[in-house]
């Protein structure tokens, strides 16, 4: 027993509480507030720092081409972020997107066979996608695997399965429709690709901050256990998450078509690292709970800004992909708040 | 000897599924396709499994403990790059300085990982975009052929004695040593604890932050090892030599049923789970899968073999 | 209202409840008191519907009700505010007391934030706190997440027809005296709105806050009054039964301490947590730590393992200046740790018993440096002889040991080790009676071996009981010291004083 002083007896009036009396928020955490943007003033000091540069950096041109490269990074960062959110992960990006890629690029007006079903096709394909997304979760809650293994076998069938449709070959879309979304500038501004990334992170975001399942993600991101004592269904929120994953990953797809102007199973090549390290470097944390779709935006553009800078800059190709490692790393260690992790894995 | 048999590997029938599915696998193929069960075509498969066990068995160091390396196909490239500029410059010596630059390589990911508390996911991806980087400067983005003279240097790795590829013995070696390492020392120990139960751990005063130094550069020593070996067989080093094998070099660490969140598994797994991904691969050409759907058996097999050798009693959480 | 009759429920063998009959009426405080382990948590959980009882039923004005999971619980007008803190500190305040309910604030397939935060603030306005729902969690203090919890709770009252129950469980444990008062207001002001079922551990508060109360024991209730017809010494008397006497802590075989000096403090301090403490540790003393949350004792034990690094003054382990910075370094000077935490601080509970036992420190080959496996093994054995622990064999995984042979474990890894001072944080948090009897038998054994401990025990009497000498600690700094040889121990006044 740990006696303590006798609280006052009932009348003793009530105090009135305000939070600062109760301990209340206190400096240091303004403070791990403010970190929380840190990814976001680093997105800032770069572009400032590269277009001290080179001035051309921030011509109208270049600033258009720089959110052209963005915009499939976008669309299947978004649907990472949700699964990272969660503390998963899905590595099956690259095979989902070569589906969706080489479906699309079948079924429109094609050099290969007799298909064209426009629009429609690109409904199928982006379905089919989704599809996969859903095997993913199923498979992952069913059978109780984790998220990286199923989805590491799904990367390999997704691959596997357009090299198959595709005989190993590429196939050219010669449907003006899916071309134009990666050449027409409606209005001589951004390409229509980019419009459709930034339709993407609009309802990405209406999920994240509106609906009961973004709420969910959080908090099964926070703690299973806790949010399962809710009464939160969690292995149906994580099924829809891996759905809307696979979703992204099927747009990603189109925009891929679109702007090659074909459809091969290795088109999403090198698509699922780039892809968590924007997330990541967003400002989402790989634990899940922490972070968002606005993080992931500003991930992505400091990648793409970083990508065009180093071009502007004459940085040899070969060298390109070490700074970006060392920034990598740098910005990480900046924007992390390490301090509340005690176990980093 | 048989109570610290099982004190190592916890449950004696989950340790078992692994090898079952690897026998079943052999039978099945070679009742399918009986060439495939000549001695021939079973010392090419071990032979060909061998660089790929390396580099699963470095993996295996680092997800024993909770992390993941993803710089390892990187670091082989790079080395074959090395191996192949120094041979004709250094002879032997070229072997030793490789190897040692892996082990650099593995340390600065481990010791940016353990200081600056960042994931190992991104570290290790970090220091792969840096090393890819280096490999492509040293070698002008050219494969490089090592000429006449440098060959006789590889001849400890083509040659044949016994009528049996030298790569199956090294293999068998880096096994035994790294079987040892996990089992019979603390280092071993302590990862396996880390694991398991990090917060235990260190509070158990375990020097924590060490065994994970440890742990990263001898994934990536390892992985320079592999890549001196495929420069040895294609006699040539490229900084794209190793750029297809990180994948299964993870798929089969994870199917020889090592927990990818650490604390369950060990080598011996991952020379099974290496194992097994070779006579699938090799198997489906001669059953006579379609080339075109190789990767589709094999992921199929992939999330099965998981499905199947994962030991779901010691996870609570699965993320 | 509420009635629970005949409840009984066992965990892996231990009784945890037997044949408990609890009633709780509209509109009144229903305290609930008794030591760790007496059952009351697992009688909370019952009511929350996160345990169902193995025999006897729950009775809800008068008709029986099976809860089966905590929404059950939630429907039939029951809310929990958890000992452990049930929020999710990555949410917002408003989103947390409305987890899971967000249906009623949906349209459309949207939640509707500004309706259902203004919902919130309505909640929050029930326990007069002023917080912007839109705070994230983790911002807010201990004292007010309670109250969000508290807020969480009254929030059931719109969904349900039933009278409200709130569970709190030792929801002071977390609390500053003041915030300790502004919760009992709260309460009070809303015993009009609800109902609330009390759990603490300290006596006085029980009798400052409740209407009636029940003592429990070993997983039985043994006493029921008004709380106006009782004091703290009846209640502790009840509480502790007749059986215990001073042989309890075998205090017969307390010997007088070696003279030699093993760790000595001196002005140590730890910004924001304590100041300027010293001491002195004998060879086989024990050293008892007496003070309240926030006293500073919590720090000052996890600096001697090196969890938190002294700021200034010095330590000194066997005569030589040292400073922790990580645990790794007090165990090389022969520091030991029982931790409070023990299935995730003190054991790695999915490997065996025998790796845990040589975890701290592995028997090796000194010219391979290789671990010797059979030795191991024997090793393990022989603990497992000396210490008495109950298990199938040394392979057994930790998962699967009961509390008080996990704790036996976690001594084991420190003796083979052979650490000569042992920091003992709450040794017996946890365990059932007889369990805590085989700790204190080995304290002693320690201590005749020469081993050193410092302890901060979960009761006063533990401490009393088992110490050589006793440092009082309040608000940061050392108010008081006592001797306490057998038959010159000091009384829980005396301590108290110092305390509080």
């Amino acid at each position: 027993m740990e006696p303590r002083k006798v609280p006052p007896s009932a009348d003793s009036g009530t105090p009135q509480i305000r939070s600062p009396e109760l301990g209340g928020r206190n400096a240091k955490l303004s403070l791990n507030r403010l970190k929380r943007y840190a990814p976001f003033f680093a997105l800032i000091a770069l572009s400032l720092l590269i277009g001290a540069m080179n001035p051309r950096f921030f011509e109208f041109n270049n600033l258009i081409r720089v959110a052209n490269s963005a915009s499939i990074p976008l669309v299947l960062s978004l649907g990472m972020t949700f699964v990272i959110l969660l503390g998963s992960i899905d590595l099956s990006v690259e095979g989902v997107l070569a589906i969706g890629a080489v479906l699309i690029s079948l079924l429109v007006r094609n050099n290969g066979n007799g298909f064209d079903l426009g629009w429609s096709a690109v409904v199928l394909a982006i379905l089919a996608c989704s599809g996969i997304g859903f095997l993913n979760g199923a498979i992952h809650v069913g059978l109780r695997i984790p998220s990286f293994m199923v989805t590491l076998g799904m990367w390999f069938i997704g691959v596997g399965v357009a090299t198959l449709i595709l005989g190993g070959s590429t196939v050219r879309v010669l449907d003006k429709g899916i071309r134009s979304i990666a050449l027409d500038r409606p209005m001589g501004f951004f390409p229509i690709a980019v419009w459709v990334a930034l339709g993407a992170l609009g309802i990405t975001w209406v999920i994240e901050r509106q609906t009961r399942i973004g709420r969910y993600i959080y908090a099964i991101g926070g703690g299973e256990d806790l949010a399962a004592l809710s009464g939160i269904p969690v292995k149906r929120v994580k099924i829809i998450v891996f759905m809307i994953a696979g979703t992204l990953y099927g747009l990603g797809g189109l925009l891929s078509a679109a702007q090659l102007g074909q459809g091969n199973a290795l088109i999403g090549s090198g698509r699922l690292f780039s892809t968590v390290t924007a997330v990541v470097v967003g400002g989402t944390a790989l634990t899940g709970g922490e972070g968002g779709v606005l993080n992931t935006l500003v991930g992505v553009m400091i990648m793409a800004v970083l990508g065009n800078g180093m071009v502007l800059l004459g940085i040899s190709p070969d060298v390109q992909q070490g700074v970006q490692g060392v920034l990598i790393i740098v910005a990480v260690a900046l924007s992390l708040d390490r301090a509340r992790l005690k176990i980093v894995k | 000897m048989t109570a610290t048999k099982s004190l190592r590997a916890g449950g004696r029938v989950q340790a078992a599924i692994p090898i079952v599915l690897l026998i079943g696998l052999v039978i099945l193929i070679g009742v399918l396709q009986p060439s495939f069960l000549t001695a021939d075509t079973l010392l090419v498969v071990m032979a060909d499994t061998a660089t790929l066990f390396i580099l699963a068995a470095g993996i295996t160091f680092v997800v024993m403990l909770g992390g993941i390396d993803l710089s390892i196909q990187a670091v082989a490239s790079l080395s074959s790059v090395l191996v192949a500029i120094w041979l004709g410059r250094i002879g032997y010596w070229a072997f030793p300085a490789t190897l040692l630059v892996g082990f650099i390589t593995g340390a600065f990911s481990g010791v940016v990982h353990v200081r600056l508390r960042i994931p190992s996911f991104i570290v290790t991806l970090a220091t792969s975009g840096l090393v890819a980087a280096a490999a492509l400067l040293l070698s002008q983005e050219r494969s490089i052929t090592i000429g006449e003279a440098g060959r006789a240097y590889l001849s400890w790795i083509t040659g044949r004695p016994f009528g049996v590829p030298s790569v199956i013995f090294i293999g068998a070696l880096v096994a035994c040593a790294g079987i040892w390492l996990q089992c019979y020392t603390p280092f071993g120990r302590y990862s396996a604890a880390i694991g398991a139960g990090e917060a235990a751990t260190w509070a158990s005063g375990v020097k924590v932050n060490r065994q994970k130094v440890i742990a990263y550069s001898l994934s990536a020593g390892l992985a320079a090892l592999a890549g001196i070996l495929l420069t040895g067989r294609l006699s040539s080093g490229s900084p794209t030599l190793a750029n297809e094998l990180l994948l299964p070099a993870i798929a089969a660490v994870v199917v020889g049923g090592t927990s990818i969140t650490g604390g369950a598994g060990g080598i011996g797994r991952t020379v099974i789970g290496a194992l097994i991904i070779s006579v699938v691969r090799v198997g489906m050409t001669f059953v006579g899968v379609d080339i075109f759907a190789q990767q589709i058996v094999f992921g199929a097999v992939l999330i099965l073999a998981v499905a199947i050798t994962i030991d779901r009693t010691k996870i609570l959480i699965v993320k | 209202m509420l009635a629970v009759e005949h409840v009984s429920k066992a965990f892996a063998g231990v009784q945890a409840l037997d044949d408990v009959n609890v009633e709780i009426g509209a509109n009144e405080v229903v305290g609930l008191v008794g030591e760790n382990g007496a059952g009351k948590s697992t009688l909370m959980r019952i009511l929350a519907g996160v345990y169902s009882p193995d025999r006897g039923s729950l009775k809800l004005d008068g008709a029986q009700v099976l809860l089966k999971s905590p929404r059950e619980a939630n429907l039939n007008g029951i809310g929990i505010v958890f000992q452990e803190q049930s929020l999710l500190l990555n949410l917002t305040v408003g989103e947390n007391i409305y987890l899971g309910q967000e249906a009623e604030f949906t349209r459309l397939g949207l939640v509707n934030r500004r309706r259902m935060n203004a919902a919130a603030r309505r909640q929050l306005a029930k326990v007069e706190v002023d917080i912007d729902p839109d705070t994230r969690t983790s911002e807010l203090s201990f004292a007010a997440r309670q109250m969000v919890e508290l807020a969480k709770a009254l929030a059931l009252e719109e969904r349900t027809e039933k009278h409200l129950i709130i569970l709190l469980d030792e929801p002071t444990s977390v609390l500053e005296q003041r915030d300790i008062e502004i919760l009992f207001a709260r309460v009070r002001a809303l015993k009009r709105r609800a109902s609330f079922v009390f759990v603490s551990h300290r006596l006085d508060e029980i009798l400052a806050l409740s209407d009636r109360i029940y003592v429990m024991k070993d997983g039985r209730v043994v006493g029921h009054m008004e709380a106006g017809s009782t004091t703290v010494p009846q209640l502790h008397q009840m509480m502790v039964g007749r059986d215990r006497h001073a042989e309890y802590y075998r205090e017969s075989r307390q010997g007088p301490p070696r003279e030699e000096i093993v760790m000595e403090a001196r002005d140590l301090s730890v910004t924001g947590a304590y100041r300027k403490v010293d001491f002195v540790l004998h060879r086989g003393e024990v050293l008892g730590i007496a003070g309240v949350v926030g006293s500073g004792r919590e720090e000052l034990t996890r600096t001697l393992f090196g969890f938190v690094p002294q700021s200034s003054g010095t330590l000194l382990i066997d005569g030589h200046e040292v400073r922790l910075t990580v645990p790794s370094q007090a165990a090389d000077h022969g520091v030991g740790y029982i931790p409070r935490e023990r299935r995730t601080e003190g054991l790695v509970l999915s490997l065996p018993l025998a790796v845990n036992v040589t975890l701290s420190k592995l028997p090796t080959s000194r010219i391979t440096g290789a671990i010797r496996l059979s030795r191991e093994i024997q090793l393990a054995k022989s603990w497992v002889d000396k210490l008495h622990i109950r298990t199938p064999g040394v392979e057994a995984l930790c998962l699967n040991l009961s509390g008080g042979n996990q704790q036996k474990v976690v001594l084991a890894k420190w003796m083979n080790a052979r650490a000569h001072i042992l920091i003992l944080d709450h040794p017996t948090r946890g365990l059932d009676v007889g369990a805590k009897e085989e700790v204190y038998e080995l304290i002693r054994d320690l201590s005749e071996e020469g081993v050193s401990i410092i302890l901060t025990a979960d009761t006063l009497e533990e401490t009393i009981g088992l110490c050589h000498s006793i440092l009082v600690m309040r608000d940061g700094k050392v108010t008081a010291r006592f001797d306490a040889s057998p038959g010159r121990k000091p009384s829980q006044v005396d301590l108290i004083q110092h305390m509080v």
